[in-house]
């Protein structure tokens, strides 16, 4: 019976505190349009490709300069080993 | 209806929910794995891992469950190990929720869920067997 009585002290505790929480979550970041409108970075169609810099299949890097001049398809897709 | 009724009627309607919530998790990681799959969970293949193995473990519980719902004085602990993982997974979606990275997907659903697991855990916690009619049943 006193551990029935504790185990509901602290489940009712645990209830008060969810229910007290703030009602909006603390570190918000908004809808996804907000995000995407607060990323400066993101490249639009038509514009420079920014410099970068790529490891290929053997070990070779790859710049943009190396790009520049030849018709390229990039492709992203999601790793294996993230 | 008297308590040990309410108990298994609780316990076999959680057998069979967490039952089935297991065996889409699975079927989740089955059918992530054909090629060109949309995820219906949005994770990758670490976590499409972690979501089968999670499914798998739910299914054990739910069998633990309805074990419990069939024949509730000789599975007493399972109530209790019940009340106490509905607990901690309350616990899990307040942080989840107050932290913020997954307000934009899932909006107050976390804290909703973790007041419903903490009445359902408190319901467990009063209509469990107890001890004495535990022992009394097994002839202890």
């Amino acid at each position: 019976m006193i551990l029935r009585s504790l185990a509901t002290l602290v489940l009712m505790g645990l209830l008060g505190l969810n229910l007290g929480l703030p009602t909006s979550s603390m570190t918000y970041r908004g809808s996804e349009d907000k995000i995407r409108n607060d990323v400066t970075s993101e490249l639009l169609v038509g514009q420079s490709l920014p410099p970068l810099g790529l490891i290929d299949f053997d070990g070779q890097s790859v710049t943009r300069e190396d790009l520049l001049g030849h018709r390229v398809l990039m492709t992203f897709e999601r790793s294996v080993d993230w | 209806m008297n308590r040990l009724r309410l108990y298994r009627l609780l316990m076999g309607t959680l057998g069979v929910a967490i039952g089935l919530f297991g065996l889409s998790l699975v079927a989740t990681f089955f059918m992530y794995q054909r090629p060109g799959s949309i995820p219906t969970i949005p994770t990758g293949p670490v976590g499409h891992y972690f979501v089968a193995f999670s499914g798998c473990a739910l299914l054990g519980w739910s069998g633990g469950m309805i074990g419990a719902a069939r024949d509730p004085l000789s599975s007493r602990s399972i109530g209790t190990m019940s009340a106490f993982v509905l607990a901690l997974m309350a616990v899990i979606r307040m942080v989840a929720w107050i932290i913020g990275d997954y307000y934009v997907w899932l909006g107050n659903l976390p804290r909703t869920e973790a007041s419903a697991f903490l009445l359902i855990s408190l319901a467990l916690v009063w209509l469990r067997p107890t001890v004495a009619e535990s022992r009394a049943a097994n002839g202890a």
